[in-house]
């Protein structure tokens, strides 16, 4: 009974650990033990790889944002530059 | 150590124009160079000079604006500001940052400010198609469509970000800066900077699984 209200209670910090530290992990920022913990929650935590899932997707259509411009801006910055400088 | 030489041991971004120089030297070196080399002159009051750095870096500046403001007009006016500005105080770039990232800080800065002047305005529409989507043509109509959808939503739940935490997000996951360079331009410690990255990125999932389920419902 004590040892699976542990168990539940350590599964809980590392839940909480883990939400806050998604992005750290997706992003290759984090330290091997704190890397290890988010993995070893992961492996139980439907919860969190659902997160995990959404955030990747959400990072890869971030990316997909990332547009060259049409047409090139500077000649309007460098005619106002010559005009009030 | 001077200028040129602080800068150097820097790495450039992503999109960081590459000069082939002399061809003996690595591109990207002689890249950095080149615009170090710009920067020295143009703090001399070269306005040529300067006229080069706007080339290379107007056009991208004018996109990161353009994320975070979501209006088009706003954001010609505030990266016209910018190098009007940056132009102005270029003898105060002491160079303990990448000229860059200099600039894209009087940039955020700029565009704060031009936030705060139209608070009182409604907010702006997600931006135009016209201006930041290229259609790709492999993809079948359908799709199209969807992946259309789904960035309209982005670009929606991205403006709606309070502006502290819609730049990092910008400037980190849409244009690609390392969590350094981005954390210089909002002038915040890596901590800070990481937490509000952390904020904005859950908010905008969200946004990216209600409309995946709302299309899978469909």
């Amino acid at each position: 009974m004590i040892r699976r209200l542990l168990a539940k209670r350590r599964f809980m910090r590392d839940h909480r650990f883990t939400q806050a530290h998604l992005s750290d992990y997706v992003d290759g920022d984090l330290r091997s033990p704190e890397r290890e913990r988010v993995e070893e929650h992961l492996h139980w935590c439907p919860e969190c790889r659902r997160v995990l899932e959404s955030l990747r997707r959400t990072l890869m259509e971030l990316m997909g944002l990332r547009t060259p411009p049409h047409e090139s801006f500077a000649p309007s910055v460098i005619d106002r530059l010559r005009r009030e400088t | 150590m001077d200028v040129a030489a602080r800068s150097a041991r820097r790495s450039a971004p992503p999109w960081h124009p590459v000069h082939d120089g002399d061809g003996r030297r690595p591109a990207v070196t002689a890249g950095i160079n080149h615009e170090i080399d710009l920067v020295v002159r143009a703090r001399a009051g070269d306005r040529d000079a300067f006229e080069r750095l706007v080339r290379l870096h107007a056009d991208r500046l004018y996109a990161v604006v353009l994320r975070v403001s979501g209006d088009a007009h706003e954001a010609e006016e505030v990266v016209q500001e910018t190098f009007l500005r940056a132009w102005r105080n270029i003898d105060r770039f002491q160079g303990r940052s990448q000229f860059f990232t200099w600039l894209y800080r009087i940039g955020v800065n700029e565009a704060r400010r031009s936030q705060e002047r139209r608070r009182a305005r409604p907010q702006s529409a997600p931006l135009a198609d016209a201006e930041t989507q290229i259609p790709d043509e492999r993809q079948a109509p359908q799709a199209r469509a969807e992946s259309h959808e789904l960035r309209r939503a982005l670009e929606a739940a991205i403006l709606a970000l309070p502006l502290e935490y819609r730049m990092p997000l910008v400037l980190r996951d849409v244009e690609g800066l390392s969590t350094a360079q981005a954390a210089d331009v909002m002038e915040l410690g890596e901590a800070a900077f990481k937490s509000r990255l952390h904020r904005a990125r859950l908010a905008v999932r969200e946004a990216v699984d209600h409309f995946v389920a709302q299309r899978d419902d469909t």
